[in-house]
């Protein structure tokens, strides 16, 4: 191919390389300066406000108008969406007289991928894996919860060995959970070491759950009336192992933060959130029950084998981000108790009903909802009768959770965002689904 | 052709080295020569006559020079100590144990691209971390580390320190205000805020050395410390070590008092819009401070480069050196080690058999040879040098101190700004003040004489 | 919280410290391997049996089960014969050509398959320049490139698609869309007759002398985009020796003029 003089892109620029001139377009009135526009470099005065986060369309809401209105002496900030301490990609727009906040606005949807609409294009048995990501941190629940809508919708019956296994995993995923929870608080008020040891912690029950599921963080293990395989000897040889020593090193772990003065300063009497506030917002899991509330979904409206199990619910009347640490130490120390219980009474038998290839169940609704670490987990799904579910939707108790941020976060100082959002513990993947 | 060029071009390799050295050799002879009888006397009695000039021009370059292996082993430190305490490896595989990483760290900051963001103010942005990191390294100046090893002998040496730390804070400030970034300005005002409030109980904490020495000058301090371990003022002012210590760790803005840079927070504080070299500075201005503290407590309280326990045996040279054999001893260090490395190396090469090639045998005996005489000459040094002893245990405390300040930094989390600040004006200082009365009165009723030096 | 001030920072304290000499967790990834799980399903390899087969079949039943249309195959069936491709279908060229040709209700070629060659573009870019480069002239350049190269070579569409900015599906969709747009060469045959008194005439040395200036022979394939035939039934009426091209007799072509006709024949034809 002979060498050809490069040509101008666009047919503006090609006109006026030949001497044409074209009418320019007027440019619309300077309305809303924002930092993607690329104007305002232009411009001489490079005020205070150049980096403001202030949304570069007119404000939508009454809200949203008080908001980007400043006070004397006030300042936006962003926390997020890739700040060190945020979790995930979650921004929260801080308007600060000072270090104390005056009013958050939290920006949500930078992780949505529409997941619920997916899961309605999908066969039943896809749905399991397109719910996995969600709760990114303790996937199995998530699962669990569409298994268990599905199965209500199929009437189908769960060998009990399965609903055992389910149990084993899905608490061994709990301790997992929880534990990075504790790391990652931490890690938010500066601490460098927990979180490794939570890191240690997970990646044994995560490999050992990769022994038995085939995978580390997206399980795809549950099954609508069973799991995908019986356990196995490496799982098992791993558990016990684990097992010997889950206890004696949680508690370790955890001694480490919950007598440490420093971090009980910072987390007592930080973002109390009541039983009345906590109720209204329809907080779940571990955060209503810091607030005195007891409803545990595993006792409330059991499911699978957690009626025959002994283990207590704890419960914690503060309601502070302390409150909401040593829940989650407590309930660590029950699910060990239930995974001993599981071992124990584990019986033998088939771990997959016997189900047709083609899922079609008759029209109709259901509900179906599980305890995961943050709360309650549930799916509602609506059959016309096709092997696709005619409406998928998603309660994740994270977002439910997150939303009492604005409430709590005003009047604290900027350092205990941090200890209030990672004390409520929210995952991203959950929240914008 | 020449008959230079055809001479060069018959000549062998041999031939050609003489040929090049020899000239070298003499020239540099003569000018020896020369340099000794004719340059020398004048020059030295010209530095003679400016002593104080040279001595602190030396102190200074020496001073800065010794920074940088300074930050180097801390920066290491604390990236394998902090590991080892997460249950980490930490770096390992450059180096050996990844001991040249902060070299390869330092290597990095200085290949990468310093920018300043638009609207920053880029004069102040450029001087913050000069004036930041010169801060720290005038601390220095005071510092004894041996008798007769310091910078300057200032006898308002306490007082100084305490001026140069206070100018530490304008360089952050500077740094947050310049950088045009809330983050940093939130950065600035924190450092600035936190460290005007840790220098006073810092300084009245020390005030009750000072009375009980009766001198600001640091080797003063120190040598009214000297003895055993229990003339150290950790133990007369047990209070005042804590005061110190905390107060210290907000000084040098280290954990659980890096309020200035908390990066969960407000991502680097000051230091967020920095890079490169510029960044660097900071970052050695940070290590340097926390040798700097912990010097400065090993200084004051316990005991600087004394020993902690007397010596029982006499010893000097004279008694090391029975046979008189003075600077020889270093040629005969020398030759100790060719031949010690060539016993070794035959020994091995012939009891290790055909797995030892001959280079490694007698490279591994290098190493044996080396460490060994090294040893011998580093414990002759040490019993016959009193600045020998008192680099070692000067070095010794301070890093033990450097080691504690680490450990903190892998355990404890972060403090919050008012828990912070609430602490130093609600206990600390009252402490100090308390300390402070306490110390003055016992010195009253037990009439204890303030020693004059 | 103990209450005496202190006790738990120095309880964690001696927690770390204690860590610090403990056995570490870390795992120095090449030169020890961690265990990994018999299920563990994350390994992306292909398996081979026992006798060092290879297990995959091309089943596609993978391909048809992902998700996220992640999966993606092609390989020769077991006989080497066909080429196979499961995946999707966006990402790669060919499958998009044959769908749009699909759509558009015609036979999908097999050259759709094959990698379109580079060409001459110098033609394009003369009639690119003179349309303007304007992608609302598409029908006109398609057919200007088609009159010049004798068919719309891929390569022509994706210069003309780089160039005027319209995106390669839209100047494909047009190219498929109109029926006298090709993207085949238009082969022309030269057809000589070998009937008794065509070779008295002359017709086999006629037939090699064309052979040679077109650098092929009778029976030996089309070159240059043209083929060299033997005429099945002499055309009634025509004169000996019979030469067609496309099927109509060429009566000035004789032994003499046969190789010079041959080769501006074969220089007329765009390559």
């Amino acid at each position: 191919m002979p060498a050809r003089p490069t040509r101008p892109t666009t047919r503006a620029a090609r006109a006026e390389t030949r001497g044409e001139t074209r009418p320019q377009e007027p440019r619309p009135p300077e309305q809303h300066r924002s930092e993607d526009d690329p104007r305002i470099m232009l411009d001489r005065d490079v005020g205070a406000d150049l980096y403001e986060p202030i949304p570069p369309y007119p404000t939508r809401t009454e809200r949203e108008g008080e908001f980007y209105t400043r006070g004397d002496g006030e300042m936006f900030i962003n926390i997020g969406p890739h700040h060190p301490a945020t979790h995930g990609v979650l921004r929260l727009v801080l308007k600060l007289s000072g270090e104390q906040i005056v009013d958050v606005d939290p920006v949500l949807g930078y992780l949505h991928r529409g997941v619920e609409k997916i899961c309605e294009n999908s066969d039943y048995y896809h749905v399991i894996d397109q719910v996995d990501p969600l709760e990114y941190v303790s996937s199995l629940f998530q699962e669990w919860a569409a298994v268990l809508s599905f199965e209500k919708l199929m009437d189908v019956e769960v060998p009990r060995r399965a609903e055992y296994i389910r149990v084993l995993s899905g608490e061994l995923l709990r301790v997992a959970s929880h534990t990075l929870y504790m790391g990652f608080l931490a890690l938010d008020l500066g601490g460098l070491t927990p979180i490794l040891y939570s890191f240690i912690e997970r990646d044994e029950i995560v490999e050992m759950l990769a022994a038995l599921t085939g995978a580390r963080m997206l399980f795809n293990y549950f099954r609508i009336g069973g799991v995908n395989g019986d356990l196995n000897h490496e799982f098992m040889s791993r558990l016990g192992d684990w097992m010997s020593r889950a206890a004696r090193q949680t508690e370790a772990n955890a001694g480490l933060l919950n007598e440490n003065e420093i971090f009980v300063r910072r987390a007592r009497g930080v973002g109390v959130l009541d039983r009345a506030t906590a109720l209204r917002f329809g907080v779940t899991g571990g955060n209503l029950r810091a607030a005195g509330v007891p409803f545990d979904i595993r006792r409330a409206h059991p499911y699978s084998i957690y009626p025959e199990l002994d283990f207590n619910v704890p419960t914690r009347l503060e309601g502070d981000s302390l409150a909401r640490y040593l829940i989650r130490v407590d309930e660590v120390r029950e699910s060990i108790k239930i995974i001993d219980q599981c071992l124990h009474n584990m019986p033998d038998g088939p771990v997959m009903a016997k189900l047709p290839r083609l899922l079609r169940p008759r029209p109709g609704r259901a509900w179906g909802a599980c305890e995961g670490p943050r709360g309650m987990l549930g799916v509602y799904t609506i059959s016309d009768g096709s092997d696709q579910p005619f409406r998928f939707r998603i309660h994740d108790p994270s977002f439910l959770n997150l939303e009492t941020v604005p409430t709590l976060l005003p009047g604290n100082l900027l350092a205990d965002t941090m200890t209030i959002v990672a004390s409520l513990d929210p995952v991203l993947g959950g929240i914008d689904k | 052709m020449t008959l230079a060029a055809r001479t060069w071009g018959r000549m062998s390799l041999t031939a050609r080295l003489t040929a090049i050295l020899l000239p070298l050799a003499v020239l540099l002879a003569v000018g020896t020569v020369v340099g000794i009888v004719f340059i020398l006397p004048p020059t030295m009695d010209f530095l003679g006559a400016n002593m104080p000039l040279v001595r602190f021009v030396v102190a200074v370059v020496g001073i800065l020079v010794l920074t940088i292996p300074t930050a180097f082993v801390l920066i290491y430190m604390e990236l394998k100590v902090i590991a080892r305490m997460n249950l980490r490896v930490g770096p390992n595989r450059i180096g050996p144990w990844g001991a040249a990483m902060s070299l390869f760290h330092g290597f990095k900051v200085l290949s990468k691209e310093d920018f300043a963001p638009t609207g920053a103010d880029l004069t102040v942005f450029t001087l913050a971390p000069v004036v930041t990191f010169l801060a720290s390294v005038m601390t220095l100046l005071v510092i004894p580390f041996a008798p007769g090893i310091f910078g300057q002998d200032l006898n308002i040496g306490v007082l100084y320190f305490f001026a140069m730390g206070g100018l530490a804070v304008l360089g952050l400030l500077m740094a947050g205000w310049a950088s045009f970034n809330k983050y940093s300005l939130l950065g600035g005002l924190r450092s600035a805020a936190q460290i005007v409030s840790y220098e006073i109980p810092l300084t009245i904490s020390v005030v009750g050395v000072v009375l009980l020495a009766g001198t600001m000058s640091m080797n003063g301090i120190v040598l009214s410390q000297s003895g055993s371990a229990l003339d150290w003022f950790a133990f007369k002012q047990p209070l005042a070590v804590l005061i110190f210590f905390i107060a210290a760790t907000a000084e040098a803005n280290r954990t659980p008092f890096d309020m200035t840079e908390a990066d969960s927070e407000i991502v680097a504080g000051f230091a967020t819009e920095y890079s490169g070299m510029r960044f660097g500075f900071f970052f050695f201005a940070e290590y340097v401070n926390v040798f700097i503290i912990s010097a400065l407590l090993v200084t004051l309280f316990f005991g600087g480069w004394t020993a902690p326990i007397n010596w029982p045996w006499p010893y000097n040279l004279n008694w090391l050196d029975a046979a008189g054999i003075g600077i020889l001893w270093i040629p005969i260090a020398l030759v100790a080690l060719v031949v010690a490395t060539d016993i070794l190396g035959a020994a091995i090469w012939l009891i290790g058999g055909r797995e030892w090639s001959a280079p490694s045998a007698f490279g591994l005996g290098l190493l044996i040879a080396g460490a060994g005489v090294t040893a011998a000459v580093g414990l002759a040094c040490f019993i016959a040098f009193d600045w020998v002893q008192g680099i070692f245990w000067f070095f010794a405390k301070t890093y033990v101190f450097v080691f504690t300040f680490v450990w903190m930094r892998g355990t404890l989390p972060r403090v919050r700004v008012d828990q912070l600040m609430g602490f130093a004006w609600k206990w600390l200082l009252p402490a100090s003040l308390l300390n402070l009365f306490v110390t003055a009165a016992a010195i009253i009723i037990l009439n204890q004489p303030v020693i004059p030096r | 919280m103990s209450f005496i001030p202190g006790l738990g920072i120095a309880k964690g304290m001696a927690l770390t410290l204690r860590r610090f000499f403990a056995p570490k967790a870390t795992i120095q990834y090449p030169e020890t391997k961690p265990d990994i799980a018999v299920r563990f399903r994350g390994r992306l390899q292909l398996l081979y049996d026992e006798f060092g087969n290879l297990k995959c079949e091309t089943c596609f039943q993978c391909a048809q089960a992902c998700p996220v249309e992640c999966i993606d195959m092609g390989g020769h069936d077991t006989k080497g014969r066909f080429y196979t491709h499961w995946g999707p279908a966006e990402t790669y060229g060919e499958r998009r050509e044959e769908s749009a040709l699909r759509r558009s209700g015609r036979p999908v070629p097999d050259q759709a398959f094959t990698h379109f060659g580079p060409i001459d573009l110098v033609a394009v870019e003369e009639i690119l320049e003179a349309r303007d480069y304007d992608p609302g002239n598409m029908l006109p350049i398609l057919e200007e490139v088609q009159a010049a190269y004798g068919y719309l070579p891929i390569a022509a569409i994706k210069h003309i698609s780089h160039v005027t900015g319209a995106s390669y599906a839209l100047v494909y969709g047009t190219a498929t869309y109109y029926s006298h747009l090709s993207f085949e060469r238009q082969a022309r045959t030269v057809a000589v007759c070998r009937c008794t008194s065509c070779l008295l005439a002359g017709s086999g040395r006629i037939a090699n002398a064309i052979g040679e200036g077109l650098g092929t022979k009778l029976g030996g394939g089309p070159a240059g985009g043209v083929a060299l035939e033997q005429l099945p039934t002499h055309t009634p009426g025509a004169a000996s020796p019979l030469v067609t091209l496309d099927g109509k007799p060429q009566a000035d072509v004789t032994e003499t003029s046969a190789a010079a006709w041959s080769r501006s024949l074969a220089g007329k034809s765009v390559a």
